[in-house]
């Protein structure tokens, strides 16, 4: 096994645990940290595939995003110290095996297919100019339409959840 | 090639467990949080491809950067909703919110 196979795994692994510890601790605090540790995982493991731009883009990005959650979390809960031992789910059985199926049926897909012979990867300097070029160049209208689609959510956002005062 | 394989088994047991989480969770943000790792099983997913198959087409670099956004909107509206239901019937409990039921 390749070195870049197993530190592509042990992220891998990790970012698994992380994940499945978001939804096995009662603590909201805990939650969003095992999350915010899945996704960091998520970003070490784009640097072991030596994707370094959206490694650390993907590390930067989630810090700050489930620093965010973690704030929401804690005012939105009703247990957020988990300390009531409230009951948080439904349908757990049935969530359980869609969750294995879906997970079965990717894995299987990804087994049995032929994907050929792996390409080598261009230096971190050449990608980063060249993600560049395509966002400038071909894929100039969705990395607009992606931006104009941010601000429209910021407004959005901002309208739903602003307190609506009643008029005399 | 080893490491193709490897992401994409991770992929799919990451989407696996956000599935779960998604469909099992009673609470608006542990919803939000199940999406938001089938999101990151689908970026991994993704960066595996463009990768070990295509590291000459940036555009599935593009597409990664294009799933970051669509967390991040939803993060973004999720918690608008969150805030907005949270006001007007102080809990983001799912199993509450059946106004629109038929």
């Amino acid at each position: 096994m390749s070195a870049q196979a197993l530190f592509t795994g042990f992220f891998g692994v990790a970012a698994v645990w992380f994940g499945v510890v978001v939804f096995r601790t009662s603590s909201m605090v805990r939650s969003a940290l095992a999350l915010l540790f899945s996704q960091a995982a998520i970003g070490a493991m784009f640097l072991a595939m030596q994707a370094e731009f959206l490694g650390v883009l993907q590390v930067m990005m989630m810090a700050t995003e489930m620093s965010i959650m973690a704030i929401f979390m804690v005012m939105y809960m009703m247990d957020p110290g988990g300390l009531g031992e409230m009951e948080m789910t439904h349908q757990k059985r049935a969530s359980i095996a869609a969750g294995a199926l879906a997970a079965l049926a990717a894995a299987g897909v990804a087994a049995l297919t032929d994907w050929g012979p792996a390409a080598a990867a261009p230096p971190a300097a050449e990608q980063t100019e060249r993600l560049g070029a395509e966002m400038l160049g071909r894929s100039m209208l969705i990395f607009e339409t992606a931006g104009v689609t941010i601000l429209t959510a910021m407004i959005a956002a901002t309208a739903v959840a602003i307190e609506r005062r009643r008029r005399r | 090639m080893m490491a193709l394989y490897v992401a994409l088994a991770v992929g799919a047991v990451l989407f696996g467990v956000g599935l779960y989480g998604a469909l099992s969770q009673t609470n608006l943000v542990m919803i939000m949080m199940g999406v938001e790792l089938m999101l990151g099983a689908a970026m991994v997913n993704l960066v595996a491809f463009w990768r070990f198959l295509h590291p000459e087409t940036y555009a599935g670099q593009m597409f990664v950067l294009v799933v970051m956004t669509v967390m991040a909107l939803e993060m973004a509206v999720g918690f608008g909703v969150g805030t907005a239901r949270f006001r007007a019937k102080g809990s983001v409990e799912m199993e509450e919110a059946r106004e629109l039921r038929g």
